[in-house]
């Protein structure tokens, strides 16, 4: 039996759905690794366009091209990622909610999806006057740079949650 | 599957790797691992980041081989996320040899890592046939011709089911039943 839930996040976990995920031995497990192959894929696809901006790969292709060939998957992929995400977070989310690396990891998850949304409201307009030149402007470096560092605080705070969840009251 | 996942870990506990991963944890470089708490943590990122960058090239090789994505050329392509493949390789093994002396009992005596194990090999021994099959492919195509023989599609579509495969391995290696 579960206790009469007294915020949202339990009402949230003691829903059919998380009760069905948490007490299933084979569902959390799945969701998780797909969740993983999710992440991974929009990580990859993202650092292929953030070390092109950034000059550290393939310096010789135009980076509207790469982007051009990698959004559809990143988007794909961020899609399941969010799908399963809020899956996992269901089965555990009074848990999560007190968390500082899950409320971590959503903050640097804004701030990328921020960073990526500036940068083609602004820097990304005059992308084919200068995607030729020899170095990018500084914004366009900058949102490379930032983009990685955000991805990689991503994945340590995803990580950490696996190490403390159940830890914080 | 549970049973017999069970019944090989089982049969990992009467082999010399019990003796071996005990004596493994006593080493130096272990125990300071053990000691340290963001050597694990930081061990994985790079073992997650690693894992991006080859399964991006893998899948990226794949749309690029169905013609589903990609401005270049293929040798242009193969070239390019072939390089990217190896050095994400190389990070993959090293990461991962480094966080098993983290763990090294719960890993070694564990059905679904030997499981994971044999799939990373294979996925390796996939990715240099894949790799070279590419590289005579292109090789042989001439002018604007680019013919994709049956074989690398194949090869390409296993390569990224098995690096799913791998990970899906990865991470039912901390749920295996012990």
């Amino acid at each position: 039996m579960y206790p009469e839930p007294t915020n949202l996040w339990e009402r949230i976990e003691y829903s059919s759905l998380g009760i069905t995920i948490a007490e299933s031995t084979w569902m959390f497990p799945t969701i998780e690794t797909l969740h993983v192959i999710a992440l991974v894929t929009v990580i990859g696809t993202i650092a292929v366009v953030d070390l092109r901006l950034i000059g550290a790969h393939s310096r010789l292709h135009r980076v509207s091209l790469l982007a051009k060939d990698t959004l559809p998957l990143t988007w794909a992929a961020f899609a399941l990622a969010a799908i399963t995400g809020g899956l996992l977070f269901i089965s555990k989310a009074s848990s999560y909610m007190i968390n500082p690396y899950f409320l971590w990891k959503l903050v640097l998850l804004a701030l990328a999806g921020l960073n990526m949304m500036y940068l083609h409201m602004t820097t990304w307009r005059t992308v084919e006057h200068w995607e030729t030149d020899p170095t990018f402007p500084f914004q366009a470096k900058l949102a490379g740079w930032l983009s990685l560092i955000f991805w990689v605080g991503v994945v340590f705070c995803g990580r950490m949650i696996g190490f403390t969840l159940g830890v914080f009251y | 599957m549970g049973d017999f996942l069970y019944e090989l870990t089982d049969k990992l506990r009467g082999t010399a790797l019990v003796d071996f991963s005990l004596a493994v944890s006593e080493w130096p470089f272990s125990q300071w691992v053990v000691s340290q708490f963001w050597a694990i943590p930081i061990l994985q990122m790079v073992h997650i980041f690693a894992i991006a960058g080859s399964f991006a090239a893998v899948l990226m090789l794949n749309l690029r081989i169905f013609h589903l994505a990609g401005h270049a050329s293929l040798a242009e392509t193969a070239a390019r996320y072939t390089k990217v493949l190896w050095w994400s390789l190389g990070f993959v093994i090293l990461s991962g040899v480094l966080m098993l002396f983290g763990d090294t009992v719960r890993n070694l005596i564990n059905s679904v890592f030997w499981i994971k194990m044999i799939l990373v090999v294979l996925g390796i021994v996939t990715a240099i046939a894949f790799a070279n099959n590419l590289g005579r492919q292109y090789r042989t195509t001439t002018g604007d011709t680019e013919i994709v023989g049956g074989g690398v599609k194949v090869t390409a579509i296993f390569l990224a089911l098995l690096w799913c495969a791998i990970m899906f391995a990865g991470r039912w290696i901390a749920y295996a039943p012990a």
